[in-house]
């Protein structure tokens, strides 16, 4: 009888494996599609994350052992949304067979993992430490390790910075889980700055002055927010210090200044004026002096985007009737059309890296989505099919995005990878819109960044 | 010097008290003046003073101009429309105006942000042409942030598609 179960079980077993297997060769398929041009490994890395487990000598609170729970979680969360990563759920029935810990890294290899994070909690203080060690399940071996002190209330903080630790020790990215993401909320009337953690927890109201702000970009060093207000009556371009709210007019030319977007090396602005009678895009310094107009046209010009090396500036025009997407020099030279998929395509914003624009694109069924092309103008490629899409933002690593939709009824903030897949909600009050992602913070002195 | 002037305030002083103190006028002409040409003067002129200070233009008499979706081309409601507006403009010559362009809610917040300055430009365009002076109007584009109707529909839409007259001053 048990052997007849056994034999079921291993039966069935080995029937899932297979399914599995051909699944993940259609995923792998489709990553390969979908962006072999962006990131160079088609192939997730199959990685777990242990449970915390306790190392202190002292008795703990009930607290504390939450707190290590959330903390886990958090870990596998921030892993999970790296399209580089796959998760592997902790399975007892593999891994808790062996009695011995460092055998369990036998049980991971089994469900498939190549790495496994461990992770060690103690609580010195008001503190909480927690020392993380990755291992390759393969040669069984560890190959990193680090250890993180943070106070207990920021113990999603603490959670980040471990995740970033791993991406950076496995892929060679910087991780963008300690990065802020600020958007615009609707309150009664008005519309408000906020700012959140990445993952949306932490929401915090930049500005309150019951006026319409609207159009956010970060500054590089990510402390001030540059936007437009309607604050003194006519559309004019501010910026407000994240941690003081202490807010200045930037520049105040007739009509409107918008859709404000700084130059990589964080000494210009480009937006967009209508002092001449029509949207064209200027650049300007950062005290809100005209260094140059870029287009000279009748038509609407606006949403201007800086490539990575601030040589050229993607930006949306109707000058062909309806809006497309445009590339011109960065001096506003050689302008040319990049977009001819449908015939309404807005909102660009060029991607950090692969040489990719991705922008909103209304589809035959009149619906607005993300798509993405070459900035050769060549492999188009939509990335949403549900609600109304809008205002896409790169995450520093490009390989995630921000960006509004109402999928799901009224107007949230999601974000996704580049793969159009991961995609998560992060704000429940409707009427958000206009996210930007913020810059990496600044290192935390003495730990060194690893590079690719 | 001095008290010259001091004693002359003092005395329109005392005339105006004396003035004001006998309200009955002695020497009132204005009943003789009356009984001469009762019915022909006096009716006419009050009529006159009283409508100059309540004509005054009001923003719900401006009518407001709507779009095609992603157009900012004047249809030819839209300049009946203005045509209404240019005639009150010429009623009320002293009628500053602001044109607020709004959209609807699809496509993004800066695209619509300059269609909007577009529309109000082709309303405030077409009055100009039609003579009305350039430093009686000004434009302000909201975009798709002030919907007059909440709905997503094309209904709505349409609603939200506009041109709006505020009255700055008169």
């Amino acid at each position: 009888m048990t052997r007849k179960l056994a034999l079921i079980t291993v039966l069935s077993v080995l029937a899932i494996c297979l399914f599995s297997r051909a699944r993940a060769q259609d995923e792998t398929e489709i990553r390969h599609v979908l962006f072999d041009t962006i990131v160079g490994a088609a192939e997730p890395t199959a990685i777990g994350v242990d449970d915390m487990v306790y190392v202190g000598t002292e008795y703990i609170t009930r607290n504390d052992t939450t707190l290590m729970q959330y903390v886990t979680r958090i870990v596998q969360r921030d892993l999970d949304f790296y399209a580089d990563f796959e998760l592997i759920p902790i399975d007892s029935f593999f891994i808790r067979l062996y009695e011995i810990v460092e055998l369990d890294l036998f049980g991971w290899e089994r469900l498939g993992a190549s790495y496994v994070v461990k992770l060690e909690a103690e609580f010195p203080g008001r503190m909480m430490r927690v020392r993380w060690k990755l291992f390759d399940t393969l040669r069984k071996n560890q190959i990193a390790r680090g250890t993180v002190d943070r106070p207990r209330d920021e113990w999603r903080q603490l959670g980040h910075e471990i995740a970033n630790d791993i991406v950076r020790q496995l892929i060679g990215d910087p991780g963008i889980f300690l990065t802020k993401i600020a958007y615009v909320k609707k309150i009664g009337k008005a519309k408000e700055l906020f700012i959140a953690d990445y993952d949306g927890a932490n929401e915090e109201q930049i500005t309150s002055n019951g006026s319409i702000n609207i159009s956010p970009a970060f500054s590089p060093d990510g402390e001030s927010l540059y936007y437009c207000s309607y604050v003194d009556g006519d559309p004019h371009l501010y910026r407000v210090d994240i941690r003081t709210k202490k807010t200045k007019k930037i520049a105040s030319y007739p009509g409107l200044v918008g859709a404000p977007a700084i130059s990589p090396d964080g000494n210009k602005i480009a937006c967009v004026l209508t002092k001449d009678g029509n949207s064209e895009i200027y650049v300007l310094d950062l005290n809100g002096k005209i260094i140059k107009r870029l287009t000279n046209h009748w038509s609407i010009d606006t949403s201007p985007t800086w490539s990575p090396d601030g040589r050229m500036i993607a930006f949306a025009s109707d000058r062909s009737g309806a809006p497309q997407i445009y590339l011109m020099d960065s001096d506003g030279l050689n302008v040319r059309r990049l977009t001819y998929e449908t015939g309404y395509n807005d909102s660009p914003i060029w991607a950090q890296r692969g040489d990719r624009i991705t922008f909103v694109s209304r589809t035959r069924s009149g619906r607005f989505d993300l798509a993405s092309i070459d900035t050769s103008g060549t492999m188009y490629r939509l990335m949403t099919e549900l609600g109304q899409n809008e205002n896409p933002h790169f995450a520093p690593d490009g390989k995630h995005i921000v960006f509004a939709s109402t999928r799901l009824g009224p107007q949230e903030i999601f974000t996704m990878d580049v793969t159009g897949r991961n995609q998560r909600r992060l704000t429940n009050d409707g009427g958000c819109s206009n996210p930007v992602w913020g810059p990496l913070p600044p290192d935390v002195p003495g730990r060194p960044r690893s590079s690719r | 010097m001095k008290k010259l002037l001091l004693l002359g305030l003092i005395a329109v002083f005392v005339i105006s008290y004396i003035g004001c103190g006998s309200p009955p006028p002695p020497p009132e002409p204005p009943p003789v003046i009356d009984t001469t040409p009762p019915p022909d003067t006096t009716p006419p002129p009050p009529p006159p003073p009283p409508p100059p200070p309540p004509p005054e233009l009001k923003e719900s008499q401006l009518q407001t101009v709507y779009f095609d979706f992603d157009k900012s081309n004047l249809r030819s409601d839209a300049k009946s429309a203005l045509d209404v507006n240019y005639d009150l403009l010429m009623e009320f010559p002293n009628a500053i105006v602001k044109i607020e362009g709004h959209c609807d809610e699809r496509g993004t917040v800066e695209y619509n942000l300059s269609l909007g300055a577009k529309r109000a430009k082709a309303a405030m365009d077409y009055l100009i042409s039609r003579g009305i002076p350039a430093n009686r109007l000004s434009t302000i584009s909201y975009g798709k942030e002030r919907p007059v109707d909440p709905g997503h529909n094309e209904a709505a839409w349409q609603k939200n598609r506009r041109c709006e007259f505020r009255i700055i001053s008169q």
